[in-house]
């Protein structure tokens, strides 16, 4: 590689928005995001160097670095003690401030809030189809199913979302 | 909602974006570091002191670099709002006066758009400092344009610009204070001090209108806009004389 910074900071430019969107859609929180997906590129950085064109597929790697900082990020705080206000649930309980509410409030809001509580790999088709659209192919290589199957889980995924939204 | 809706809604959340300048600021830490960090093929302890030593000040500049760039996305009550402020300051100062207002009623809007992130993300700390931050802004664009001297005829796309930014601080005004909860903010002298520079404006181009030739259809519309302007709604008046003037 003539010059590897050059190539992974336009990796960076094409991938930062989707990777910071697909943190953001399950933590919530910009300051976790903004922390999680840092670290994606940092690591991606420290293998792009390594490896380089041996990377058969960035996109699916930078998202597999992404999965797996959201799991751990979930499994430490599940240790925590504290509860942050970050983890504080967004559909709101009773008693809940007006501002908490207001934000709640529009029919993308709420999505964005199911979306957050949903499984996983419900939640990741979701993003992957209808928001970075990625194809059904792209998709299969990403998680390692057949075609078919991510068919089948993005009807599932729908489904779930709109079962959680209450529109069933 | 059916599926196409409800795909549709999905669809709207590519809105979620990352702040561009932390996503500047990230990209310039991951790849600076590197470039600049211990190189592990070279073992040798002394090899290693001259590296560092040779690359500190090029590392101090990049630092500062790096300081005014993640400052960018800082929010009041944050530690290096500060630099952010003064970076602000600056800009000020190399605006021509008859731009001031217009870039006081932008950094207004900066103040807002910051306010509603605290909103978004719950970080009620920063909320009273952000709130004084935003009146404090607004007083000074109020201050400038009350400032403002005679209108000519080369001050137009400033004022129309000054007119847009302010609209833009009362909707978003609107939204936070709806968010929130809670005013943050009384904008009445701003409004007042733009109230009359509408007016002023208006005088000054129905005077230079009046002494055109105008067609039938531009002659009513600047009827119609003296009647506006009688009715004290000068920003009407105005939209209908800029039409004739840039005709």
């Amino acid at each position: 590689m003539s010059n590897p910074a050059k190539e992974f900071g336009k990796i960076y430019d094409k991938h930062v928005e989707k990777i910071y969107r697909f943190v953001y859609l399950k933590v919530n929180s910009i300051e976790t995001a903004q922390d999680l997906t840092s670290e994606v590129f940092l690591r991606g950085w420290e293998s792009f160097k390594k490896k380089g064109k041996e990377i058969d597929n960035m996109s699916a790697f930078l998202y597999q670095i992404a999965r797996n900082l959201v799991t751990d990020h979930y499994r430490t705080k599940a240790q925590a003690i504290l509860v942050s206000t970050d983890s504080a649930p967004t559909i709101p309980d009773i008693g809940t401030s007006l501002e908490e509410m207001a934000m709640i409030h529009s029919d993308v809001d709420r999505i964005k809030a199911v979306l957050a509580n949903i499984r996983d790999e419900y939640r990741e088709v979701i993003v992957w189809y209808y928001l970075d659209e990625f194809s059904v192919p792209e998709i299969a290589k990403i998680l390692n199913k057949s075609e078919e199957a991510v068919r089948v889980l993005i009807h599932r995924a729908l489904k779930a979302l709109k079962a959680e939204l209450g529109e069933v | 909602m059916n599926d196409k809706e409800l795909i549709g809604k999905i669809k709207e959340l590519r809105s979620v974006k990352p702040s561009q300048d932390w996503v500047s600021f990230t990209k310039n830490r991951i790849l600076t570091e590197e470039k600049f960090g211990y190189q592990e093929q070279d073992a040798s302890v002394f090899s290693v002191f001259r590296y560092k030593l040779a690359l500190a000040p090029l590392l101090g500049v990049f630092v500062v670099i790096g300081l005014f760039g993640f400052a960018q996305s800082t929010i009041p009550g944050d530690f290096f709002f500060s630099v952010k402020k003064m970076t602000e300051t600056v800009q000020v100062g190399l605006t021509s006066i008859a731009e001031k207002p217009k870039v006081q009623l932008q950094l207004a809007n900066r103040r807002l758009e910051e306010l509603s992130r605290i909103a978004e993300s719950n970080r009620t700390g920063n909320l009273a400092p952000a709130i004084e931050e935003f009146q404090a802004s607004v007083a000074e664009a109020a201050r400038d344009l009350a400032a403002m001297g005679n209108v000519t005829s080369s001050d137009q796309i400033v004022l129309k610009e000054l007119i847009e930014e302010s609209r833009k601080l009362s909707e978003g005004k609107e939204r936070v204070e709806s968010v929130l909860g809670t005013k943050i903010g009384d904008t009445g002298e701003l409004e007042t001090a733009l109230g009359s520079l509408e007016k002023k404006t208006a005088e000054y181009l129905i005077e230079d209108l009046e002494n055109r030739t105008l067609s039938e259809g531009y002659q009513e519309k600047l009827e119609e806009a003296k009647e506006n302007f009688d009715a004290g709604d000068y920003q009407e008046a105005l939209f209908k004389l800029w039409q004739i003037h840039n005709h």
